[in-house]
């Protein structure tokens, strides 16, 4: 009997979630054996019409429905194709899976996921504490609580800078003004506190970790990205074979107790040559395919984890591999769409 | 001529592209530059470098010396060598 896996995160469009690429990677190198369950919080989420790589959607309530409501639906989709293991890619529903955990596990669904404590450790508003802790370098930070510390904020930082959200988003402010508007456009969307942080020039590198129960390094694949979109993520990367990131990861990780996969987002400095830690995000990130050409394929490994299997540490990821990310159209019929909006689930096999 | 020695693990292909393994960033280097940087990898020194470029180009010793002091300095900015 094959092993069913649900995923989360299958909005991919120019900000992708990491769902698909997980799932490509489950499928790699040949179709996985167990059924592959997407959970969608839309209709339109882009993944669920792609029928090579999904055998069952269903739609789920938004996190901010409350984990009841996820879990009683949860139960639902369980009853109707049973799932084994569940991975969750997206930050905004890991404090809510996390609280399930338990009660997933008594149900027969198992997760790998750190726990709440160290994901807490890792938030953008104690990051700076956690580096100072450790000795991990990372830029200069003011974080605002209060409006009124703004402007001291800014002049202690210095130009240019980022504003950055509690959750998402960041803006690079040349000046006081642009700054100003940064804050308040974050303020109003995603509250306080907002971070002002030392803008670094230089190389930006990211690293896909992850960690065993211990914060053991299990696997790790450091990319540079090759081309951006507006937004800033990954169009097109390469993979590297760099001792002092392998280091810093190892050393995160160990420091944080890290389980489960991450992507820290590291910045080495022009001049000093430095390597500082910008952001930790508690999943995987959406270029994770590109890790299964660099031998490392961390999902699969996650569902061993969760299944309560041992996991070796995984040979180096091969540097030198690219992917580059290519936009496609999917033709789909109408009792796609209607499926899932009427009843809130599609099941391809029975299409 | 001060010797120089390779500061990272680079890749050179038979058509001269170079990958810098610890950075992502990808060269095209020329035959001159590939002569260069093979005779690096076999850990040359500098002098014996311009003996090599002397006895395979048509160049005189000043215009290669100053030709590869150059080089030298366009690799050290891009953090190749020391």
């Amino acid at each position: 009997m094959g092993i069913n896996v649900a995923v989360t995160g299958l909005h991919a469009t120019d900000n992708p979630a990491p769902g698909i690429g997980v799932i490509r990677c489950l499928h790699h190198p040949r179709k996985w054996n167990g059924e592959i369950i997407g959970l969608a919080y839309d209709v339109y989420d882009t993944g669920v019409y792609d029928r090579d790589l999904l055998d069952h959607t269903y739609l789920v309530p938004y996190p901010n429905q409350g984990s009841e409501q996820i879990f009683q639906r949860l139960m639902y989709v369980h009853e109707q194709v049973r799932i084994d293991v569940l991975i969750p890619t997206l930050d905004s529903e890991l404090l809510l899976y996390q609280k399930l955990e338990p009660r997933l596990k008594a149900a027969g669904i198992s997760a790998y996921l750190p726990p709440e404590d160290v994901v807490k450790k890792r938030a953008k508003t104690r990051l700076v504490e956690f580096c100072h802790i450790h000795g991990i370098p990372t830029p200069a930070t003011i974080i605002i609580n209060d409006p009124s510390n703004l402007d001291k904020a800014l002049a202690d930082i210095g130009y240019p800078l980022f504003v950055k959200g509690m959750f998402y988003e960041a803006y690079r402010c040349q000046t006081r003004d642009e700054a100003l508007k940064s804050f308040e456009k974050l303020r109003l969307q995603w509250g306080l506190p907002v971070l002002i942080q030392q803008s670094i020039t230089g190389e930006e590198f990211d690293v896909c970790a992850l960690g065993d129960r211990d914060g053991e390094l299990l696997g790790a694949v450091p990319i540079r990205k090759l081309r951006l979109t507006d937004k800033g993520k990954a169009w097109a990367a390469i993979t590297l074979r760099n001792p002092r990131l392998d280091e810093l990861t190892k050393k995160t990780l160990k420091a944080l107790s890290w389980s489960g996969p991450c992507e820290l987002e590291i910045m080495q400095d022009s001049r000093s040559k430095e390597l500082l830690l910008i952001e930790i995000n508690p999943r995987f990130p959406s270029w994770i395919f590109l890790g299964t050409g660099a031998s490392q394929n961390l999902p699969k490994a996650v569902v061993n984890l969760a299944l309560g299997k041992r996991v070796k540490p995984l040979p180096p990821a091969k540097s030198g591999v690219t992917f580059v990310r290519h936009a496609t159209d999917l033709v789909c019929p109408l009792e796609y769409i209607e499926n899932l909006t009427v009843q809130g689930e599609l099941h391809y096999p029975h299409l | 001529m001060q010797s120089r020695l390779l500061k990272t693990e680079v890749t050179l292909t038979e058509s001269g592209f170079l990958f810098d393994h610890t950075t992502g960033l990808t060269y095209s280097l020329n035959s001159t530059g590939q002569f260069v940087f093979r005779r690096m990898q076999e850990e040359k020194d500098a002098e014996d470098t311009l003996r090599g470029i002397l006895s395979e180009f048509a160049i005189d010793e000043d215009t290669a010396r100053k030709d590869l002091d150059d080089y030298f300095r366009q690799l050290k900015e891009l953090g190749l060598i020391d």
